[in-house]
């Protein structure tokens, strides 16, 4: 059995586009669920998506759970051994509140990398393998949300290549989920039904795609 | 004390979203390694290549990844294994680059473009440079120039390199490392293209290592059929040159000296369509003795290292080379003899193989 950790925010909870906080899709329509179908019964998914959350910082808003590097920790802890755990971060980074180019959007996701590093709670005391998944890019016209993520569709268009960046440069795995996917223009920055489809797929192959021993 | 892990980062390669080939310096070690690994295997995955390499999963991902940005890598299909989870198969893309493979014979010159993966493009056969007495080697200028003119667009953007397979002849003897340095760097900075230039026998010898049937091989006698016959010790994949220029008058000059004499055409000798006319006992007489050459060659070379296999490459017709093969295993037991496969020119195709090897693969 091989476990995998899916870290996200709102993408990964499965908000709809243009709902309510509220409204939320299936397991099985998620991203995470569609990744335990294709990957099977030899797989464990564990599926952590909180909205709103950050790479590594305290919203002085939302408030300081919404921090991803201080969950993470017990996070893990809770579900070692992890075979592989995939990181989709960075969108609300974005937010005007933070004043954050996407350059260290993409840092907070190397404390991420190295914190889980430190921890290793792979199998036998290793690392897990790490996935980092770049968020597609959030459309120009993000609605009522436009005074909350003023600047932000630009930087997140960013995002993949800091991330790839940062990938390559501490060696772990790395996918851009623009490549598959795009974000509903309903509110700009949510991914529908289809692009949970799409994303959960390709990721299952990327899990595939790593060299498991 | 500073903390290394907030430094900027430092990315093995910069994620490369520009089309078009990398410049030499920036490939990494590791990066050659895995190319070396696909460069020799029809297809791997990314298990085989840390396996085989040592290099954790993490760090064949990001080559792996840079690799297909490049378009030097194309990913397979996932093929469902019976047990475990399926694997992902990794080859070359063909399409992923490309080389001009130039061989200066004794009569004509081979100019071959190959593909990523070996398959020859184009062929053109034309007449020899006439050397100029005021240059070193004009003639090969103009015959890189015509040669890289003729190439599609596309394979001239993914063009790794011009390799130039020289005979000694052509070379007067001269200390060849450093007369084919010397030539290579004229080239290059006049043309402004990437030129590697080797011993045109060593080549053949590549060209069957890197596409042919010495793939697998690690250690054989390497002989190459040509106007004369040469040889060639290949231990542990490394060709090896030495000083020697021993050849033998046993090979297809000995042939068509033979059907001079019965008056019989010799234009289908040196043609280079795979196809000889039927020459009855003359060819019989030939073969034997060009055997008895390969078998001496082979006694000595087996006084002092193991040797089990033969390799036989020729522009000749793949049936005389498979012929000359089975009899020499009949008259030598324990001994594989194996034809080439490479055409229609192994050395042009050898020496096409050099931008690659000199470019993507570990020494």
């Amino acid at each position: 059995m091989r476990t995998v950790l899916c870290y996200g925010d709102s993408n990964t909870y499965g908000q709809i586009p243009g709902g309510t906080p509220l409204e939320r899709y299936p397991f099985d329509r998620r991203w995470s669920g569609v990744l335990q179908r294709e990957l099977g019964n030899a797989w464990h998914i564990i599926e952590e998506g909180l909205s709103g959350r950050t790479t590594v910082r305290d919203d002085p808003i939302e408030g300081a759970l919404k921090n991803g590097r201080t969950y993470l920790r017990p996070c893990m802890m809770s579900h070692a051994p992890l075979d592989l755990i995939i990181i989709m971060l960075g969108t609300n980074d974005l937010k005007v509140r933070f004043n954050q180019p996407a350059s260290e959007v993409a840092m907070g996701i190397g404390c991420l990398v190295h914190d889980i590093k430190e921890l290793a709670a792979g199998p036998r005391g290793h690392v897990p393998e790490i996935l980092i998944v770049a968020p597609p890019p959030m459309h120009d016209d993000i609605k009522e949300w436009e005074p909350i993520f003023k600047g932000a569709p630009s930087k997140s268009r960013e995002l993949a290549l800091q991330f790839e960046i940062i990938a390559d440069s501490l060696e772990v795995h790395f996918f851009d989920a623009a490549t598959v996917a795009s974000c509903d223009p309903a509110d700009g920055f949510h991914i529908n039904g289809e692009a949970h489809q799409a994303l959960g797929i390709a990721l299952a192959r990327e899990a595939e795609a790593i060299g498991w021993n | 004390m500073p903390d290394m892990r907030f430094a900027p980062p430092n990315p093995l390669r910069i994620a490369d979203r520009s089309s078009g080939l990398n410049a030499v310096s920036v490939r990494s070690y590791n990066e050659r390694l895995v190319l070396s690994l696909l460069l020799q295997s029809e297809a791997t995955t990314r298990l085989e290549i840390g396996e085989r390499t040592g290099l954790s999963a993490q760090t064949v991902s990001v080559i792996v990844r840079t690799l297909e940005q490049e378009g030097l890598v194309a990913k397979g299909e996932a093929q469902k294994g019976r047990v475990g989870p399926p694997t992902v198969p990794l080859a070359l893309n063909p399409e992923g680059a490309f080389s001009v493979g130039i061989s200066i014979g004794a009569t004509h010159t081979d100019i071959v473009l190959i593909d990523f993966v070996g398959s020859v493009r184009h062929h053109a056969t034309i007449d020899n440079p006439t050397p100029d007495k005021s240059s070193n080697h004009s003639a090969f200028l103009a015959t890189i120039k015509q040669a890289v003119e003729k190439l599609p667009l596309r394979a001239r953007e993914r063009l790794a390199g011009v390799g130039l397979a020289l005979p000694h002849s052509t070379t007067h003897g001269h200390d060849e490392p450093a007369y084919f340095k010397a030539l290579q760097s004229e080239i290059e900075s006049q043309l402004g293209i990437s030129v590697f230039v080797q011993n045109d026998i060593t080549a053949a010898a590549a060209g069957e290592s890197m596409f042919g049937v010495a793939k697998p091989l690690t250690d054989y006698l390497f002989f190459y059929l040509g106007a004369n016959l040469h040889g060639r010790l290949v231990l542990n994949h490394q060709i090896h040159n030495g000083n020697s220029t021993l050849s033998f008058d046993v090979g297809i000059l000995g042939l068509e000296a033979e059907l001079h004499r019965q008056g019989q055409s010799v234009e289908p000798l040196w043609n280079r369509s795979g196809v000889w006319p039927d020459f009855g006992d003359l060819l019989t007489v030939w073969e034997d003795r060009l055997i008895e050459q390969m078998k001496r060659s082979y006694s000595s070379v087996a006084q002092f290292v193991d040797i089990k296999t033969i390799v036989l490459s020729s522009y000749a017709p793949h049936s005389v080379c498979e012929d000359i093969c089975r009899k020499f295993e009949r008259s030598t037991p324990h001994v594989k003899a194996i034809a080439g496969i490479v055409t229609p020119s192994p050395k042009a195709v050898g020496a096409a193989g050099l931008p690659f090897s000199s470019r993507f693969m570990v020494e």
